[in-house]
């Protein structure tokens, strides 16, 4: 990159609507996915624990799908979704975080201690009563954390769409190294670790308001 | 009042852990499951409340076969304690308190302001009434789950080895807190437990099971102590039997002598209000004095002060604590003598009950 200084201040105070726009681009492809993937874990993990059966299978084929590389499955998309189009990049991230959730998800909900569930039916709370008002508060710390494994990954991997062309952030870095101008670089990579961190305090706070009582156990310490 | 009737459970794997019980555990009184490790005890309590359902046989509950009333609604009509509290860990106290009205959809005021009062009434003070169950004792906590269960003032009250979870000093306070909550609200208990003191101490009626649920004796605390069914019951008692049974019984019509009576050379020193305060010969002194209350504490703690006197005398104290007399040894086991009827001999003809 010869004498090219790492950050020209100049490029970015003329850049700044392009940088914002990019930043809210790759926060709502990268984190929609994470609540798509929560609304659907929420109910499939209520399932399984009602349903013990069904985990195995349904684990086994997030699993899979977990495993698939990020940008094989893009490019395998596009025929369907389109190019550059935010659904060829949320549709896998979306299975990602799914993949994530779901385990923790189940994990959570059967983390009530068994004397507690025993109590919560001999109180007289019918099975989907007792999913509503007892497993599920409870696993909230849970699920706080599958969520910031979840977004953080979600917020990297998203990066990777613009090599099909939507990737927010990530075209930054594709622009950078085409010109061999570190700038843009520099400022996604900053502009992404900021989006992570934000999303991880903002969880954060989420479990505090969410679930006080767990604010000194350190029930999700795996 | 419940009743056993053939009341057995199999579980699929072909464990027999109820073999076919036969019982009826009275109204308004504290009926005692003891027995060995795995005989069935919280099997049986959990038939009454359809957590298990009898393979065979029927749980009466006043009348009605448990297995016909819808299973949620009969819960939220009794109490159920258990050994670890089982408290919601994300619920404070006063909620954790308020599931049962909550879930009979009291309105939240009224609700919070029932289960107030009662953890006013099981000792807790008010300001636990925010906390989480994770910022409490263990004693604490098992006060809470006994409150949860009288929340929506059921009649009946299940406690699974409610007690077993916490030190003796704490396990004793809270027995004398269920008794004393017993006698002001006369519910019918079914308390499970494997120690045979806390039985003895709590029931009115005592259950003594062996493996399967099978009964090998029902009987009220005096006579199981004094008139054990068979060899087995008695090994299961323990060996200082005879002396635990004092415990049940009133220290009363003890002979008393004057209490500035000089014995051996010993006198009791007594402070302004006539309090003891001491014993002493020439240059010695003691100063513990145990002391027993006549007509209230038992024959047991008057024999226990005798035997802690140098003087070799009990101590008797008023209410307040003043001496009215004393009372040697023989005096006190003459007042046994004079229970006479009552022990062993005499309760072996009317008490060992039949199993049911
Ligand atoms: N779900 C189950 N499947 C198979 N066997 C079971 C099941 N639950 C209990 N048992 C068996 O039934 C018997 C009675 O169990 P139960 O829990 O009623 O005993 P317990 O008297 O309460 O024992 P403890 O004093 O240890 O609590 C035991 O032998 C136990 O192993
Ligand atoms: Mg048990």
């Amino acid at each position: 990159m010869g004498d090219e200084p790492l950050v020209r201040w100049h490029w970015i105070g003329t850049h700044l609507g392009y940088l914002r726009d990019l930043l809210l681009d790759h926060a709502v492809i990268s984190l929609l996915p994470v609540l798509f993937g929560l609304l659907m874990a929420l109910p499939l993990g209520l399932l399984c624990v009602r349903f013990p059966r069904l985990y195995q299978p349904l684990a086994a084929v997030f699993n899979v799908i977990y495993a698939l590389p990020a940008l094989a499955v893009f490019v395998v998309l596009i025929p369907y979704t389109g190019l550059a189009t935010q659904a060829t990049v949320m549709t896998p991230l979306t299975c990602y975080a799914l993949a994530v959730l779901l385990p923790t998800t189940v994990d959570g909900l059967r983390s009530v201690p068994e004397p507690v569930r025993q109590a919560a039916t001999a109180l007289g709370y019918g099975p989907w009563r007792r999913l509503a008002a007892v497993e599920l508060p409870t696993a909230v710390p849970y699920l706080v954390a599958g969520l910031r494994v979840a977004a953080v990954s979600s917020i990297s991997l998203a990066s990777v769409g613009a090599l099909v062309g939507r990737g927010g952030l990530g075209y930054l870095f594709m622009d950078g190294f085409q010109r061999t101008f570190p700038t843009p670089i520099v400022a996604g990579i900053v502009l992404v670790t900021a989006l992570a961190l934000v999303t991880d305090a903002v969880l954060l706070l989420a479990r505090r308001l969410l679930a006080p009582w767990a604010r000194r156990e350190s029930v999700v310490g795996r | 009042m419940i009743r056993f009737d053939g009341a057995a459970k199999r579980h699929p794997d072909g464990t027999l852990a109820v073999e076919g019980l036969d019982l009826t555990v009275p109204a308004g009184r504290t009926t005692v499951l003891v027995g060995p490790s795995g005989c069935g005890k919280t099997t049986i309590l959990r038939m009454v409340n359809r957590m298990v359902e009898p393979t065979a046989g029927r749980v009466l509950l006043d009348g009605t076969d448990v297995a016909q009333l819808d299973a949620a609604k009969l819960r939220r009509g009794i109490g159920y304690v258990i050994q670890q509290a089982g408290l919601f860990p994300h619920r404070r106290v006063i909620d954790n308190v308020a599931t049962v009205p909550y879930l009979l959809g009291w309105d939240r005021k009224r609700a919070r302001t029932r289960a107030s009062e009662l953890l006013e009434l099981v000792g807790l003070p008010p300001e636990t009434a925010r906390r989480y169950p994770f910022q409490l004792s263990g004693g604490q906590q098992q006060r809470v789950g006994v409150a949860r269960a009288l929340a929506a003032d059921p009649p009946l009250l299940l406690m699974d080895e409610p007690f077993s979870a916490v030190d003796p000093v704490v396990r004793s306070g809270l027995q004398d807190e269920l008794l004393r909550l017993q006698a002001e609200l006369n519910k019918t208990v079914l308390f499970v437990t494997h120690d045979i003191e806390e039985a003895v101490r709590l029931g009115d009626q005592i259950v003594v099971l062996r493996e399967h649920g099978r009964i090998a004796q029902v009987a009220d605390p005096a006579t199981l102590l004094a008139a054990p069914a068979d060899e087995q019951v008695a090994a299961f008692l323990g060996r200082d039997r005879g002396l635990r049974g004092l415990a049940l019984r009133p220290a009363e019509g003890i002979v008393l002598l004057a209490a500035n009576t000089p014995l051996d050379g010993w006198t009791l020193a007594v402070d302004q209000e006539g309090r003891p305060t001491g014993w002493q010969r020439s240059a010695e002194t003691i100063r513990q004095v145990a002391v027993f209350r006549p007509g209230l504490d038992t024959l047991r703690t008057a024999l226990d002060s005798a035997v802690l006197s140098p003087a070799r005398v009990a101590v008797a104290v008023d209410h307040a604590g003043r001496v009215i007399g004393l009372a040697p040894r023989a005096a006190v086991l003459d007042a046994l003598d004079a229970a006479g009827p009552d022990t062993a001999a005499g309760i072996t003809a009317t008490g060992v009950a039949d199993g049911r």
